[in-house]
């Protein structure tokens, strides 16, 4: 199993000009390592729908690499969307599986089929072709630099320890700078940044 | 209703892309959009998946348009509100409105009351949708007929005005 920080600062090194987008429990964590206007925090957002929103940034952005560091929990509230994604073929995007069976922010209660679940095997039979699985930080810290480097859409399941983040807000009080200004006022630096100033 | 109408409509206003699912009265608009190389179609399982593909296509500098049924709206609430209201995503939403004829020849039938939520000849989705539009503070307009085609630009030009969403409400069958 990893800590957030194995997962977190490898991806770090080698993200280059990505977007990333972070939800759950890895919003502050990430904050950490975040450079500027490409990572977006979907805090204060919609429930279970990050990937979506990372997917379509990534079909907007086709010439740049879009990853999407989701939950477990998220990813169980909108299943359907391994579909989506495998069936647009969107070559530049990544979608991260944080795995630790836990409903972190709310106190680690244990998600529906704890234990039991294998995304990866649910990544593949929605139709995605590359999906890897991690549990070991050296393994990933040594391949992370071919997942990123291959032809997506590719889903990676990362087994990491239960944490214990808390409710995460949109406020001068958070650390982390995508944070601090509102869902609305963020999405428009990053529209700017990525096509600059429509 | 002509779909193609429709199609062009979106083409002027520079869509790139239409994220929905069909449904029997916007199935032949689906048909179109899948075979114009100008826009391209997004299939999705569930209509609030087409809400955050949409916001994440304007925020990566998209022109997006989401394209459901009025039953899949009523299921997409958090998902609209979570991505579209909250992040300002000025994206017009053509809503086919299922149910609306039987609505229209009834007004009384509009009272949102347990008896006509329960009575088998109306349909609830259709009683239940514009009281929604209006909770979730998505203003919108009708297209009721070829004329009203028109109305689809005028909903880019209040979106683009406004940095919020706006809803066209179809109430025929296309064609």
């Amino acid at each position: 199993m990893l800590s957030k920080d194995e997962l977190l600062g490898p991806l770090a090194m080698h993200r280059g000009d990505a977007v990333v987008v972070t939800c759950m429990g890895v919003t502050r964590p990430w904050g950490k390592y975040a450079t500027g206007t490409l990572d977006f925090a979907s805090a204060d957002s919609a429930m279970g729908h990050t990937a979506d929103l990372a997917l379509g940034i990534a079909l907007a952005c086709p010439w740049r690499k879009v990853i999407c560091l989701n939950g477990d929990g998220s990813m169980l509230m909108s299943l359907g969307t391994l579909v989506t994604v495998a069936q647009t073929g969107a070559a530049n995007y990544v979608l991260f599986i944080i795995q630790n069976d836990t409903y972190e922010i709310t106190g680690n209660q244990p998600l529906p089929g704890a234990g039991n679940l294998d995304f990866a095997g649910m990544a593949r039979g929605a139709g995605v072709k590359r999906v890897y699985s991690f549990d070991d930080a050296n393994s990933y810290a040594v391949q992370l630099p071919l997942v990123l480097a291959a032809d997506g859409p590719v889903v990676v399941v990362a087994k990491v320890a239960p944490g214990c983040e808390g409710p995460i807000s949109r406020s001068e009080r958070e650390p982390s700078e995508y944070l601090k200004v509102s869902l609305a006022e963020w999405g428009r630096r990053m529209r700017r940044a990525l096509c600059g100033g429509l | 209703m002509q779909a193609q109408l429709i199609l062009d409509e979106l083409k002027k206003n520079g869509v790139t892309h239409a994220v929905g699912l069909p449904d029997n009265s916007s199935a032949k608009l689906f048909d179109l959009l899948a075979s114009d190389p100008g826009i391209r179609l997004i299939s999705v399982t569930r209509e609030g998946e087409a809400f955050a593909i949409a916001a994440g296509l304007w925020i990566g500098g998209g022109a997006p348009v989401v394209l459901i049924q009025n039953t899949g709206f009523l299921e997409s609430g958090d998902a609209f509100r979570g991505t579209i209201t909250r992040m300002g995503v000025p994206l017009v939403c053509l809503i086919t409105y299922r149910g609306y004829r039987k609505l229209a020849e009834d007004p009384a039938a509009r009272v949102l009351s347990p008896s006509n939520l329960t009575r088998a000849p109306l349909d609830s989705a259709a009683l239940v949708t514009e009281p929604t539009l209006k909770a979730w503070g998505l203003p919108y307009d009708f297209l009721h007929a070829a004329e009203d085609v028109p109305r689809i630009s005028e909903a880019f030009r209040k979106c683009a005005e406004c940095g919020h969403a706006h809803a066209v409400l179809i109430t025929p069958d296309l064609i």
